[in-house]
């Protein structure tokens, strides 16, 4: 009975969204009753449809197997908390939560944006269009709301042991918020370019929102990072996988994004870069949707399929993309601005910035759909990995750094080559070499790559300091949260050098109470038990690890098999420090009943979750003065 | 200038969408479904109903073997098409997969019984010889090869277009 309703109010508030759409093409959008009209409208459809999503939560929680979906991922041993994120823990459920969060971005805007604004109908009716999209894919090919009847399952077939941990169930909704909350600047590109009107400064409402959603995105790629470093047992945290590229590629694009709008929102000579990345943005993100959902790659992240989903999408987003890029040339010469870019400007760097994230964005791509051409025209499976991405990334980014670097010394729309040899400068050329050297003698980094990055990650992290210090002592106007951004990317890029240079593993194979010795750790086999889990049993080691410096403690990696579905997870036993992490996995055991034992030594890995944790919340408080500077 | 750049970026996005579009029409467009031709493995298991040993010699020379359990949610689904392949004189050898004897007996008893004979694989050795990975998944076995093997529910559409083509093409079944 629930389950009808809340495919009723779907269907309805498709049709209501779709009616939005409408409104905004056949009336004139710039008369404040239509305006009210269609933001009514627009908040009523979302309220309908998030009640639906609401009766199918509460469907999930109280175990209502009759629901098709429900019974294939839920189970009634669950603690609730799994029960709600196991909606999201597949196909069906995660695009019924994606396209919520669309709408809410819709919603969000409609109530926060007067109805006087300029672009208002037209952004909705984008954003609606959309979404009725979405809803349609969800409804036609991906039906959540299927039953079971007459005889529902006494109990669901459980989720995917994998999942079942606190992270994982936050990692995809806050990825997703982070995707579709392009959704906005995408809207209000396309309005501008429909509208047409080139003294529309939509830039600053548009910066605001992509600012939140890139936080969004970075906390979404980050948790996912962490939850495959303990939960999936490899060690590192991050594999170059398809998937974890197709998000990468809208980070990218949204970074340079959000630097071209705090460019163009004070004047419109980088109207172009925003337009153009405004719709590549959202075109990667839903780029991301489809390559996930229609089975194209096989990875941790692909849901099981069927062809219709993949050519509609496929449909779909071509359709939106290609219509956006027309949009796009055919209003191309209201986005030339008639001032030029002057070099050595603030804008300048930000362009030159632009193109090289834009090289870098290339290139994933390359690497994502170059093994698919491959396969087509081969019929070959082949796949590149790491050494072709560091090749091209770490370079370009360290490029990109240096310009980030003497841009902090430059000015909006002017020239400043004195400003460039200052004391602050030299101080952190000087500072930078200083620590290069020092650890390039002391602490034997020799690799040219580490150091190089070790020089500009410590370039960048001390000339924001003297920004900061300036910024105390001198009263010089700065966004001190820009700033610790900054600082966060300073330290990623140490961090993400020296884990790479130091990180070291060995594969032990070791009987019960043996003792290895790796790197100056006596590691001792202690003990091997059997236990039982409330779902799974386990196979559970006892490792005693005992440092040179006399620091003892003890590691208990297991490997489980959980009843359900027979499926086998390695479960990793950490020991963290600030410095380093010791990191050890159980693997099979050989006939001379030896276990293989992988160790590993993960050097600065908490220092890249920190350091992209800076950048999430400078990111939220630097949302917020933008926020309070408009008022 | 301008114009060259607009084309550009219209043409290669075009290609782009195109490209995708070429690559999911070809048959590879089925992820679940692989055409690796291997030797059925050896076997010697429990029938479901009695202590009968099945092994490979009980079985005929075409037939497709459907992996499930009772507490697989998405063969309940799979069922209602496999009772209709059943009866359309398809022979289906049905392997339980880890799945509890009396569990199993009660799911046919409950929904119907559309497999020749069930073979009782309790802790999934054949399943594991097979290259199974879950349930439902299932095979087309001609000769003691396997010719087909789908991982996912089987309907209407991944029967007429994974397993039809090779069925005609391998002239089995009495193909129709």
């Amino acid at each position: 009975m629930f389950i009808e309703v809340a495919q009723f109010l779907t269907i309805l508030a498709t049709g209501l969204f779709f009616l939005c759409f409408v409104f905004s093409v056949i009336f004139n959008v710039n008369d404040l009753n239509i305006i009210n009209l269609i933001s009514r409208i627009y908040s009523h459809s979302f309220l309908l449809f998030l009640f639906s999503f609401l009766i199918y939560v509460w469907l999930a929680i109280t175990d209502n197997f009759s629901v098709l979906y429900i019974a294939q991922h839920s189970n009634t041993n669950l603690p609730v908390f799994y029960k709600i994120s196991s909606i999201w823990s597949a196909h069906e459920g995660s695009m019924y939560l994606w396209i919520i969060f669309l709408s809410l971005w819709g919603a969000i805007y409609n109530i926060f944006s007067k109805n006087d604004e300029p672009l208002k109908a037209r952004t909705i009716g984008i954003i609606s269009i959309t979404t009725v999209g979405f809803l349609l894919f969800l409804l036609l090919t991906s039906n959540p709301f299927e039953t079971i009847l007459p005889l529902p399952p006494e109990n669901g077939a459980d989720i995917n042991p994998v999942l079942q941990d606190p992270l994982l169930a936050i990692h995809p909704p806050t990825l997703y918020l982070g995707y579709v909350g392009f959704v906005i600047a995408f809207g209000q590109a396309l309005a501008f370019l429909i509208e047409g009107d080139s003294n529309i400064n939509w830039e600053k409402q548009v910066r605001f929102w992509s600012i939140i959603s890139w936080s969004f995105l970075t906390l979404g790629i980050t948790l996912g990072s962490w939850w495959a470093y303990y939960e999936l047992g490899w060690g590192g945290y991050w594999f170059w996988d398809p998937v974890e590229n197709v998000a990468l590629m809208p980070w990218l694009a949204a970074t340079a994004l959000i630097h071209s709008l705090s460019a163009s929102s004070k004047s419109s000579i980088l109207r172009i870069w925003t337009i153009l990345l405004s719709i590549l943005v959202f075109s990667l993100s839903l780029f991301g949707a489809f390559i996930v959902r229609s089975g194209i790659i096989d990875s941790v992240h692909s849901f099981a399929n069927d062809p219709e989903r993949g050519l509609y999408l496929l449909a779909f987003i071509g359709l939106l993309v290609m219509m956006s890029l027309i949009l796009f040339s055919y209003r191309f010469a209201l986005l030339v601005s008639n001032k030029r870019i002057i070099s050595l400007s603030k804008e300048s760097f930000i362009s030159i910035n632009n193109i090289l994230f834009g090289t870098l964005i290339f290139s994933t791509m390359l690497g994502v759909m170059y093994p698919l051409i491959y396969e087509y025209i081969y019929d070959q499976k082949i796949s590149v990995g790491a050494p072709f991405y560091n090749a091209i990334f770490v370079p370009i980014t360290l490029l990109a750094c240096l310009f980030l670097f003497s841009s902090i010394e430059s000015k909006w729309q002017s020239k400043s080559v004195i400003a460039f040899f200052n004391n602050p400068t030299l101080a952190s050329f000087i500072f930078s070499l200083l620590i290069t050297f020092i650890s390039f003698k002391l602490y034997s980094v020799s690799k040219l790559w580490t150091l190089a990055s070790l020089f500009i990650g410590s370039l960048i992290i001390f000339r924001y300091i003297l920004v900061i210090y300036s910024y105390i002592f001198h009263k010089k106007f700065v966004n001190v949260y820009s700033v610790l951004a900054h600082i966060g990317l300073g330290l990623l890029i140490i961090s993400i050098a020296l884990n790479n240079d130091f990180s070291s593993e060995r594969a032990l194979n070791i009987k019960i109470n043996e003792t290895e010795i790796y790197k100056d750790h006596e590691i001792t086999f202690d003990n091997l038990q059997l236990i039982d889990g409330p779902n799974y049993e386990s196979v559970r080691a006892d490792f005693i690890i005992e440092s040179q410096n006399g620091n003892k403690f003890s590691l208990n990696p297991e490997k489980r098999k959980y009843f359900a579905r027979g499926q086998i997870t390695t479960e990793t036993a950490i020991h963290a420090s600030i410095l380093k992490d010791i990191y050890i996995t159980i693997g099979d055991q050989l006939d001379d009943g030896s276990w293989i034992v992988n160790v590993q030594f993960n050097y600065f890995i908490r220092w890249i979750w920190f350091s992209a944790a800076l950048m999430i919340i400078s990111g939220l408080f630097l949302a917020r003065t933008i926020k309070r500077a408009r008022q | 200038m301008t114009v060259f750049l607009r084309l550009l970026i219209l043409s290669i996005s075009l290609s782009f969408f195109y490209f995708f579009y070429l690559y999911i029409n070809e048959d590879k467009y089925y992820p679940g479904a692989s055409f690796q031709t291997s030797n059925m493995p050896l076997f010697e298991l429990e029938d479901l109903y009695s202590n009968k040993v099945i092994t490979n010699f009980d079985i005929e020379e075409a037939y497709l073997i459907n992996v499930w359990a009772s507490w697989c949610i998405t063969c309940r689904v799979e069922h209602g098409f496999l009772m209709k392949l059943s009866s359309q004189g398809i022979p289906i050898m049905g392997l339980n997969y880890k799945d509890d004897r009396n569990d199993a007996i009660n799911w046919i008893n409950k929904f119907g019984d559309p497999y020749k004979q069930i073979i009782h694989d309790i802790k999934g050795e054949l399943a594991l010889d097979m290259g199974v990975t879950g349930a439902p998944e299932t095979f087309l076995v001609k000769d003691s090869q396997i010719i087909a093997h789908y991982r996912g529910e089987v309907n209407d559409m991944i029967w007429g277009d994974v397993f039809t083509p090779i069925i005609n093409k391998e002239n089995i079944f009495n193909a129709n």
